[in-house]
């Protein structure tokens, strides 16, 4: 089939509003972009990023979380699983029932690590009132512990 | 301009503005549509008023609220689909079923709906951006999503409706549609 020079124009019209969309809408993901990535830099002194690994039995690493400076543990594993817990007023602490639905039973529960010179050490206190440091690592395993609780 | 044509003119104004003035999803509308059928079958410069006018309703009457400084550039814009559409028609000539196939034409009523709705776009763009001093091509990009859908809406309203609305208007007006001079006389 023969086009006419009428429909070849149209079509090269066309193509050249298809361009020009496609051009926008590149410019307009670049423009969002730079945006955020000024908001980060905005807020660079208020928030930090911290690496969780959630290991159920098989390691799910969430590197360069973000969260907000001075934030502690048990918030920054909420912005990335679905966390239940009960608040121990006798400890003052909070102690984590389950992460995504895994729950705590007899023998296993969630026990929380942090990475140290010396390799993973026990979480010291509650996940709720343990503050991160900008880039710490920590890891939430789900184990049998080494002590009887 | 005979009675009939007269009123149907009468018709296509008043449902251009309802259709403007209507709830209806942003940047999806079919006045373009209206507008370059009208000046594709009563002529570009009929095409042009009518397209100008549902504009300059449209901007004291729209929810969205007064045009302001935009609408002239709205009016523009939509004056020039309307007047696109009366010289589509002449570019056609003669019964263009004769010349090409159905799709064809079809394909070429939405590219070009496709590039006027563009056009259309930047211009109210450009309207918007001159008097708040922000940069055309910012303005441009920063209204990206909304430019694509408008673009696609009448893309595809184009190509499904326009020439089964010319058959259908041209056996109400009792004309043969694709041989008789189209100006309003």
């Amino acid at each position: 089939m023969e086009l006419s020079k009428r429909s070849l124009i149209i079509f090269g019209l066309g193509w050249l509003t298809s361009l020009a969309l496609l051009g926008c809408i590149a410019g307009y993901y670049h423009m969002e972009c730079q945006n955020l990535l000024a908001k980060i830099k905005e807020y660079e002194g208020c928030v930090m990023r911290v690496n969780i690994c959630i290991n159920n039995g098989t390691a799910v690493w969430y590197n360069g979380t973000l969260v907000l400076a001075g934030c502690d543990l048990l918030s920054a594993t909420k912005r990335i699983a679905i966390v239940n817990y009960t608040y121990w007023p006798s400890y003052k602490a909070s102690f984590v029932d389950a992460i995504n639905n895994v729950w705590k039973n007899g023998t296993h529960f969630w026990m929380w690590y942090r990475w140290t010179s010396n390799g993973w050490e026990y979480g010291p206190v509650g996940a709720d009132t343990y503050i991160l440091s900008p880039n710490e690592t920590v890891m939430w395993r789900y184990e049998k512990p080494n002590y009887s609780p | 301009m005979n009675c009939r044509r007269a009123a149907l003119l009468a018709i296509m104004t008043a449902l251009c503005v309802g259709i403007q003035l209507a709830p209806r999803p942003p940047n999806v509308e079919t006045t373009s549509l209206i507008c370059f059928l009208t000046g594709f079958l009563f002529g570009a410069g009929f095409g042009a008023i009518l397209g100008a006018m549902t504009m300059f309703l449209n901007g004291f009457f729209s929810p969205w609220g007064f045009a302001g400084i935009i609408m002239p550039f709205q009016m523009a814009g939509m004056a020039l689909i309307g007047f696109v559409g009366g010289v589509y028609r002449k570019l056609l000539g003669g019964n263009p079923s004769k010349m090409t196939g159905t799709k064809i034409l079809n394909l070429e009523v939405s590219l070009l709906a496709a590039f006027l709705t563009l056009i259309y776009d930047v211009l109210t763009n450009i309207g918007w951006a001159l008097p708040s001093n922000t940069p055309i091509i910012a303005a441009l990009i920063s209204g990206a999503w909304f430019t694509v859908v408008h673009v696609i809406s009448n893309t595809l309203f184009f190509g499904g409706a326009f020439f089964i609305l010319v058959r259908v208007i041209g056996n109400f007006i009792g004309e043969n549609t694709w041989s008789s001079r189209k100006e309003v006389s």
